[in-house]
Formats: C-alpha cells, structure tokens, sequence
C-alpha cells in the first residue's frame, strides 16, 4: 500500500497541473504509523464553549415521519440508547463490565426499543458533562441522520421534492459551526493511529453492537431512497430482520460498514451526506478506541478526542476539493471511480476496493457480471441479500445473484418509468413479490454487454409491447410473468470476474469443524 | 482528479494479473467462507444444494451438514461422487435426510483447507476404497448417512 500511494503521489507530482493540496497543518495520519496525533495549532472557539448550544431539527411537515415505519423507529432510538450505555460505562469505571453485564443490558434495550427518542443526556450525564464538544457534533450528525430519513420516509412528495429538501437539509446542516465534512476521508489513515482498534480488539462485542447500529444507520438509504413509501415497511421487515438477528451480533467485520457500501444509489447521489455519515461513524470508531486504550492518561484521552473532532469538522477542510489532496494524509480527498460518496479505503486502487463480508469489488461494475454499470434512468438494479447491497445491470443479474445467495432478498430496479421503482422481496426460498403488479419481464439471453437491454422488467404488457415495437430484434419475445421469472436462474455470466487478492484486514475468516 | 486518475490508472496495469475471467463460478463456501474448489475434467468439487428458487454453492458436503439450520425447506444436495457428472443426490425432506442406498460418506479433514478433498460422497464401499486408497487417506472410515450428520452435530 505504501508503494502503491508512493506511486500515486509521484505520478500526480509529474503531471502538469497536478492537484496536490497542501494541509495547513503536518497532520499526516500514514497508516501503521503509531504516533500519537498531535493537536492542530487553534481549536474551533466553539469546543471551548460552556454553553448547551443546543439545536434542533429544521422545520418542515416530513419530520418524524420515520414513524410511518415504527419498528426502524424504534431499531433507530434504540441505537442511540445503545450508543449512551456503552459510552457512560466507558467513563465512569464500568469498562471491565462492558462485555459482560452491560453488554447483556444493552442487548435487552435492543430487543425492547424504545417507541420514542431518548435524550441522551439522560443516559450517559457524565459523559456529556465531559465531553460536551463531542456530544454536540454527535448530536447534530445525528440529527442530520433522523431529518433525512424523515424526507425519504414522507409521505405526499414526489422523489424531485424530497430530493430538493435533502439538498437543502444538507445545507442547513453544513452552516453550523459543528457539521462533519462532506469530503471523502482516507479511511485507512484515520484508522490509523496508535490507539486504533483498541476498542473493538478488548470489546469485541460491544464493538459489533456498534457496527450494527452503523450498518441500520447506512443500510437503510436505499431502502427509502426514489422506493415508494408502502414499500417502505415491508422492507423493513427484511432489513429489520437481518439488523436484529445477525449485524448487531457479527464479531467478524473487519471494519465498520460504510454508506456506499450498503446504499448505493443514495450514496451515488448525495456523496456528502454519504462521506459525513461515513467521517462520523469514523469518530465515533476513534473516540471508542481513545477511551479504550490503555497507553493514554486521561487528560491525554481528553486532548486526543478534541483532536479527533478537529479532524472531522468541515471547517477543518474549508476550501479543499472531493478528489484532491495529498495522497495518504488526513487531507486526502480521493475517492473510488464510481463511488464519489466513499472515502479511501484500505488496500484500494482506484477502482477497486475490499468490502467486509463482500470482498474485492469495483464500484463502477456489475456485482453479477462485471459488466460496466449503466447510468441515468436505466441505472439497472440493487440487490440486497445476507447483509449487502450490490448494484447490478439488468434483472438476470439481480435474480441469479439473489438465488444464490441464502436467505431473503430485496431487488429495487428502474423500470421504463422512471418515477416507478420496482421493489422485489424475497422469502429464504426465493419466492418473490412486486409493489407493482402488472409487471412482466424480458429475457432474452444474449452476450452480457448488452444484459440491460435483454433483461428488463416492464410495468405493463403495454410498455413491455412498446419496447419490443421499439426493438424488433426481441420481436419474438414473450413476456415473462414474475411467477415464472423467478423459477429461472442462467448461473455465472460468462463476463464474470473475481478479483482474487487476500483481505488487507488479514483476518482468517476460516472456522474449524 | 484527473491527473490524479491517470498516474493511478497507469497503477492498474500492474494489477491486472490478479483479475482473472471467471470461467465456472468462483465464489467463497458461505459456511467456511473459503473458495468453492471447481470442478475438473475428471472430478466434481462442488456441492450445489438446491431448494425452492435457490441454488447455493459449497466447498463439501460437511459444510452443507453444518449450515443446514440457515437453510429452509425441503433440500436437494447434488453432491460430488466418485464420478464426475454423476452427483449423488442427498435430500432433506421435512427435516429427515435421505440418501440412496449404498452411500457412505468421507469426512477425514482437519482443516477446512483441506474439506473439498476430504470431505466427499459416494455412491459405494468400493468407491470409497478406491478413493481412498489413490489419495492415501489416512484413518479413513467410511460413514453412513447418520454417522455423518452426528459427526458433524458433534464438531458444531
């Protein structure tokens, strides 16, 4: 890796006009570097401020309307419940009760969740007495959390409304003094400190509580992103299921999960409220290993977490650029082709990136046949199955990919309407069921190149006739009911490519008879 | 970002011999979490288990025992014989297991590395002698169905 980033900085050194911006401060995290990070030469005035600064959602008629989908509420308010149990354990000396006890309380909170959000302050008071400035980026972060899904989940607006209020939620949020940057972070640097892994190393299973409150809080955008909001709740009977019964509890993600890893299109769409998302999830996976390593004092931990804010803040990286900055460094802007709303990440080139749980992928290619993605309002499909969400080219590429995989699956696909999507849900045995009910596929195999203009899925036989009297190469073509659509299955394309590197993690995911 | 794009692409030349066209299906055995072994000319590896619309791929016929509970329904096992293209079928049906007569199973590994070639299916005593005679498998002991799922309910 550091031979590879050495060659991205020298290349982009040789080339006239190369964008290499430089940090105002030496704040270069390298990766394996262990030096403790050093503070910037100001703090913002404002984490030196007494006061509550306290502020509150934007006004609109969407709010709370996560509602309209009670158990993601609930799952929603229990995470930060989660979140507050396990922070004011850390510092007020219940941390040898961490895995044990208080992991087993926090898990009951979990199952029984709360119906409405709790305030914080009512369950870690020594915590947000002492780590004020924290609390406020968290809670506005969070904030800028619940106001989205709130748009998306509303009922009554179009999907141009409601993305014209996240645009305008994003900068709303953005003016506060305490917003995360919406640049791309090198993940690899910023997980690269010497207290790294501290937390997830002494608790592990606190740590997959963390995680899994991080994968509802990613996964969840493309469940509500342009979907219609009926499908909203059934959904959520998938993804809730698979939040509570396995994230939560999987010790074996190598790191925390990531927007545009588990929603795509969202990510594709809004990259910075991907990236803040993704640079907050990074602090709080920073504050955990602060306040769990040994080899700080506490003041030290004080300093380091005010460091690891600073890091954070938008106002830290004013004026920089989404795809610049110097290579490997806390100004790092680079992101993957295809993906502008997911920073640098461990082991990646510039297309290609490990994912936990899912492997090598590129970004930019089909999950099933490693054709290029198509864009616009043919954007194909996503297929989330057994924790993942991939994006894929045509409806072959969903179903098989689905098929193959255990357990139940959601496909949200572009039809030739682009203000219908279809939503597909599948039991564990692939049987699957459509929020539109007329609809008909096209499926007539041919190379995969084409595989979007072969494989399509219609909202009626009339568009589906439309398209045929468009492409009289498919003249003969029946149209294909669901009910025997998903009988079919055309295993691997042939176009199929695996990218056989090991995981930079180097975590040995064998299990032993 | 364009520069940047292109010193980095010029990168990617160098990778290129890690990407190789999939010509059978590479995947990971969703309960070892290993490659699927592929099949040969002259031998079968991979065990495809089949249920409603379903198709899932695993590295041995131990591994399918293993993760069974994820599994719903009833289950056809297409597992790799002593012949290749001549699976044996094992089959779950209201949660019994079932196999032809005559089909004892191999299960000597001690690693999963090691599961697709040691943990196999046949349709005979004979073939499994042969078998395990041609690979020299030491302490080697032919199972019957129920051996097999009590020695993998013991291992888990």
């Amino acid at each position: 890796m550091t031979n590879l980033l050495s060659w991205v900085v020298l290349g982009a050194a040789l080339l006239p006009g190369a964008a290499l911006a430089q940090s105002g401060h030496d704040h270069r995290g390298h990766a394996q570097s262990r030096e403790l990070p050093a503070p910037p030469p100001v703090f913002p005035t404002w984490m030196d401020d007494r006061g509550a600064d306290h502020m509150f959602y934007k006004p609109g008629p969407y709010n709370w309307s996560i509602r309209n989908v009670p158990q993601f509420a609930a799952d929603m308010y229990g995470t930060g419940v989660g979140h507050g149990i396990a922070y004011e354990a850390l510092v007020t000396g219940q941390a040898d009760k961490l895995e044990g006890p208080i992991y087993d309380s926090i898990v009951k909170v979990l199952k029984n969740p709360p119906r409405l959000p709790i305030d914080e302050g009512a369950i870690l008071p020594t915590f947000k007495r002492r780590y004020g400035e924290l609390e406020k980026v968290f809670d506005w972060a969070h904030t800028l959390h619940f106001q989205t899904i709130d748009v998306l989940a509303h009922r009554g607006w179009t999907d141009a409304q409601k993305e014209a209020e996240i645009e305008r939620i994003w900068q709303f949020y953005s003016a506060q003094p305490y917003a995360i940057t919406g640049l791309p972070l090198n993940m690899e640097v910023l997980d690269g400190y010497s207290y790294s892994g501290a937390f997830r190393t002494k608790y592990p299973k606190v740590n997959g509580l963390f995680w899994g409150y991080h994968w509802l809080q990613t996964a969840n955008y493309d469940m509500l992103y342009r979907t219609p909001v009926e499908t909203h709740g059934p959904q959520y009977q998938v993804v809730g299921e698979r939040y509570r019964e396995t994230e939560l509890f999987n010790t074996e993600r190598e790191f925390m999960p990531m927007t545009g890893e588990l929603s795509p299109r969202f990510a594709k769409r809004f990259p910075e409220i991907a990236n803040s998302f993704d640079n907050l999830h990074m602090l709080h996976d920073n504050v955990n290993d602060i306040l769990a390593t040994n080899e700080l004092t506490e003041v030290q931990k004080k300093q380091q977490i005010r460091i690891a804010i600073w890091r954070v803040l938008a106002t830290t990286h004013q004026g920089e650029t989404a795809g610049e900055g110097e290579a490997n460094s806390l100004h790092d802007h680079r992101y993957p082709f295809g993906m502008p709303g997911m920073g640098w990440m461990k082991g990646a080139t510039e297309s290609e990136m490990y994912m936990s749980g899912m492997g090598w992928m590129n970004m930019e290619e089909c999950g099933h046949c490693s054709i290029r993605l198509p864009s616009g309002d043919e954007w194909g499909a996503t297929v989330s199955a057994n924790g993942w969400t991939m994006m894929v080219r045509c409806m072959l590429c969903a179903r098989d990919m689905a098929s193959e995989t255990i357990g139940k699956a959601i496909i949200r696909a572009a039809t030739e309407d682009p203000k219908q999507t279809l939503v597909l849900i599948s039991d564990e045995l692939g049987n699957w069921t459509s929020n539109l009910p007329e609809i008909v596929f096209l499926e007539v195999k041919a190379d995969h190149p084409e595989c979007n203009d072969w494989s399509k899925v219609f909202t009626s036989r009339r568009a589906f006739d439309a398209y045929i009297a468009e492409n009289p190469d498919y003249k003969d073509a029946q149209p294909i009911a669901l009910s025997e659509w998903q009988t079919r299955n055309e295993g691997t394309p042939e176009t199929y490519r695996r990218i056989n590197r090991p995981s930079p993690y180097q975590r040995n995911g064998e299990v032993g008879p | 970002m364009k520069n940047l794009i292109i010193a980095t692409s010029l990168l990617a030349l160098g990778t290129l011999g890690a990407v190789s066209p999939a010509l059978v299906h590479e995947a990971d055995c969703p309960y070892c979490k290993l490659k699927l072994v592929q099949n040969t000319n002259d031998k079968d590896n991979e065990v495809v288990v089949r249920f409603g619309n379903k198709k899932i791929e695993y590295r041995c016929i131990y591994c399918v025992f293993a993760d069974q509970k994820k599994l719903t329904g009833d289950l056809i096992v297409y597992a790799p014989s002593e012949a290749a293209g001549k699976p044996v079928l094992v089959r779950r049906t209201g949660g019994n297991w079932t196999a032809p007569e005559g089909t004892v199973f191999l299960n000597a590994f001690r690693r999963h590395q090691e599961c697709a070639g040691l943990s196999r299916t046949f349709s005979s005593k004979s073939a499994f002698d042969r078998y395990v005679a041609a690979n020299n498998v030491a302490n080697a002991k032919a199972l019957t169905l129920k051996e097999m799922l009590a020695e993998v309910a013991k291992a888990n």
